[in-house]
């Protein structure tokens, strides 16, 4: 399980915890991120906000904002 | 003729406004909510003898009541003022663009559902069966294209069965997952409130905004309910944390459910993205890139806009000169004629001026957010302007307003939420535009020479202070903490522009716009003439001499003499207008005209000669003193009025106003003694 600001461009998974006050998980899942939902991340780069895409929308979540997101890997 | 009322509710970008124009045309009211800032859209279409009233809601993701739109948006449903609530969802991202509907279940007026984008899922290979569907809900599903008016067809034949303002959104199916929730918090929720619901929304409903902690239910409740019952619900609830988690894996858990077998698509999995994506999201590109949009951007909009300035004010002049002889000839006295001529008529110049230049940039950066950019934008300045406290997309108005700053308030419309919104409005200020240069530069060079250079850097590195300084001072009030929670974004995918929608879409608001700007002009601009009127031409006769005299003293704390200080006052009407008025204050010569006319830009001004006089007559102090006061000034009249315009508070705008005027003075008293020191 890592944080999803750790994670790598291509890499694919499903969200395994959300941290949070009740406004930020409010806010993330009405946007479509739910517990066990899948996401592949498009792209991590230093400094930017990570883009993942999750319930066929490109999300960009911002860095601090990823921490609170724990992700199970899916091994290829 | 019957009435009624239906209200648009969807997420962001699922095409509200485009439906709401493309049913209402041009029958429209903008205004405020009553008591927010947010903006009201009600329109009105007459069809099979019924009267139609839409209310295009602001969008929002859901229905918690976390920002301004969403309170908004809450109370407007829970008034009951609707007969038929149409939720519009976008069909190729179907799966979370439910999410509303499904946050609405429970809520007890009537409602259909909108599949809109049918053309974008048709292309992406979805096949969805809205039949399918609209049998699991038990309300009617309908088809549309919003950007396409052939497609309506569905709609209207649905707005024609009587049933449809009866039917009710069967919401058993997702209370029964509500109940299946881990450790039962939501039955014992559940069990305490009555079992008919209160108002308009279910006790199902209510049970699961209670358990995401959402304030304006537990006031719904809380009346509702005996104490022993209040005690138990604050107990329970203290115990959920994460509620919002919960309910909402029931609320996707429901959505699934609905679209399974309803469905078909041809693959899953992230879209390929194109090369220009790429570049336009890269950490070494991605900005260069903005920028470079954005300042061509502000190019075409001049392009677009100076034909029509240049019409209009070949029209007014001519028709001044009309008016002129026409009044001059019938025996008018010439206070009359000069009141309409040049108080009144420059008046309705500049506001003309303004609109043109606000259609051009709304045209531009309204394109440039249609075809999907401006979420880039966003994404790859976030980082930059949260500084600011900002989010990304601030950049925009920033980069405009070295243009123009009437257009930098105009591109604040893009940022979503309004707190940030007026604070970008506040910032965008300070930015000099291009006018602003040709007086800075002038005066500078006459003063200090080669030095200055450094005039101008001292002015860069304190404006970017004011900046930091303002964005504190004013993100204190306007923006919440929660505000400041990092972006949360999506990024559409780039999109065809709907060019007849587009330019509907802002030919729809120039009118409001005149017309707002216009009041506002029309009233400062004969204030100003009034002040600054002269039967004879000769300033000493004016009221703005013997103010100006009569409180040089103090003016002089700040280290502007009289005629500096009526520049700078000036200046606050136009940037450019300050020339003109040192020109004809410091009585230079080739200067025939009066004030008045060099304040509204319309003299000619001899800037050799200005030069000569204005060395002689104010030293090198007091030369810095006005540079600085002029430079953080307000920057002008129609830049006043836009803000009031897109922030819809006249309050804020009064407030920034004053804002401006101070730390200008303040500014140039800290110059004028540092100047004493140096010179
Ligand atoms: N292809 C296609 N594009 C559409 C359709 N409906 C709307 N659009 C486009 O989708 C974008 C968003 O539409 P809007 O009408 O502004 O969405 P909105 O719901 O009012 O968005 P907010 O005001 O942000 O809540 C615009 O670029 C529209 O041109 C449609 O049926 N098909
Ligand atoms: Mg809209």
């Amino acid at each position: 399980m890592i944080k999803l600001n750790t994670a790598k461009d291509g890499e694919t998974g499903w969200v395994a915890s959300i941290k949070g006050n009740t406004r930020f998980l409010n806010r993330i899942t009405s946007i479509g991120l739910t517990i066990g939902s899948e996401i592949e991340i498009i792209q991590n780069q230093e400094k930017c906000p990570v883009l993942i895409f999750n319930r066929d929308t490109v999300i960009a979540i911002n860095r601090s904002e990823c921490e609170k997101i724990m992700v199970e890997v899916i091994e290829r | 003729m019957k009435q009624m009322t239906i209200a648009l509710l969807g997420q962001p970008n699922s095409g509200k406004s485009t439906l709401f124009n493309g049913l209402t045309g041009s029958r429209q009211h903008v205004g405020n909510w009553p008591g927010k800032t947010v903006e009201r859209k009600e329109g009105y279409f007459a069809f099979d003898g019924k009267n139609y009233t839409v209310v295009d809601l602001p969008g929002t993701y859901g229905l918690s009541a976390n920002s301004e739109e969403e309170i908004v948006t809450r109370e407007y449903i829970a008034s009951g003022k609707a007969d038929l609530v149409c939720i519009l969802t976008d069909a190729s991202q179907l799966e979370r663009s439910l999410f509303m509907l499904a946050d609405y279940t429970g809520i007890r007026t009537p409602v259909i559902l909108l599949l809109n984008m049918m053309d974008v899922a048709e292309q992406q290979g979805k096949e969805i069966s809205s039949t399918s569907i609209a049998k699991k809900l038990g309300i009617p599903v309908v088809p549309i294209i919003a950007a396409d008016k052939k497609s309506y067809g569905d709609l209207f034949k649905t707005l024609k069965e009587p049933e449809t303002i009866s039917t009710m959104l069967d919401e058993n199916i997702l209370s029964d997952l509500y109940k299946r929730m881990e450790r039962g918090v939501f039955k014992q929720v559940f069990s305490l409130l009555p079992e008919e619901g209160i108002g308009v929304y279910s006790s199902s409903w209510l049970a699961a905004k209670l358990i995401e902690q959402d304030s304006m239910a537990m006031e719904v409740v809380w009346d509702a309910l005996s104490t022993d019952d209040r005690n138990k619900l604050t107990a329970l609830l203290s115990q959920v944390r994460d509620g919002s988690l919960l309910t909402g894996d029931c609320k996707f858990k429901w959505i699934e459910s609905l679209l399974r077998d309803s469905v078909a698509e041809r693959k899953k999995g992230a879209p390929k993205r194109s090369r220009f994506d790429r570049l336009a999201t890269s950490k070494t590109w991605g900005k260069p890139l903005s920028i470079a949009i954005i300042i061509l951007g502000l190019v075409l909009s001049m392009v677009i806009a100076i034909p029509f300035m240049g019409l209009f004010s070949f029209l007014l002049s001519a028709l001044s000169l009309l008016i002129t002889h026409g009044l001059s000839d019938a025996g008018a006295p010439a206070l009359i004629i000069s009141l309409l001529c040049d108080g009144v008529l420059t008046a309705v110049t500049f506001a003309l001026m303004m609109v043109v230049f606000v259609f051009g940039i709304s045209l531009v950066f309204g394109f440039i957010e249609e075809i999907g950019y401006m979420a880039r934008i966003s994404y790859t300045f976030d980082n930059t302007m949260a500084k600011f406290g900002l989010q990304g997309k601030a950049i925009m108005p920033f980069i405009i307003s070295f243009g123009c700053n009437i257009g930098g308030v105009t591109g604040t419309r893009v940022i979503d939420s309004w707190g940030q919104r007026v604070t970008t409005m506040a910032l965008s200020w300070v930015v000099p535009c291009a006018a602003t240069w040709g007086v800075v530069g002038l005066v500078s060079s006459v003063f200090f020479g080669s030095g200055a250079v450094f005039v101008v850097l001292s002015l860069f590195a304190v404006a970017l202070l004011h900046m930091v300084i303002t964005s504190k001072i004013f993100g204190k009030q306007l923006i919440k903490d929660s505000d400041r929670s990092g972006l949360i974004m999506e990024l559409p995918p780039y999109h065809k522009p709907k060019y007849k929608n587009l330019l509907r879409f802002v030919l729809n608001r120039m009118g409001d716009v005149l017309i707002r700007a216009l009041k506002i002009i029309i009233l400062v601009s004969v204030l100003f003439w009034a002040l600054s009127y002269t039967a004879d031409g000769n300033v000493e006769n004016s009221i703005i001499y013997t103010i100006g005299t009569f409180i040089e003293p103090v003016t002089l704390w700040f280290g502007l003499r009289w005629q500096t200080f009526m520049a700078f006052i000036a200046s606050a009407m136009g940037k450019e207008a300050a020339l003109g008025v040192l020109a004809s204050l410091f009585n230079t010569s080739g200067e025939a005209a009066g004030i008045w006319a060099a304040m509204s830009g319309q003299a000619h001004v001899n800037t050799s000669s200005l030069g000569g006089a204005l060395l002689t007559g104010i030293s090198k102090a007091e030369a810095l003193a006005f540079i600085y006061a002029f430079f953080f000034n307000v920057p002008c009249l129609m830049a006043v009025a836009s803000t009031q315009q897109e922030s819809h508070s006249v309050r804020w705008t009064f407030r920034i106003v004053g804002y401006y005027i101070v730390t200008a003075l303040l500014m140039a008293t800290l110059a004028y003694y540092i100047g004493l020191l140096i010179f």
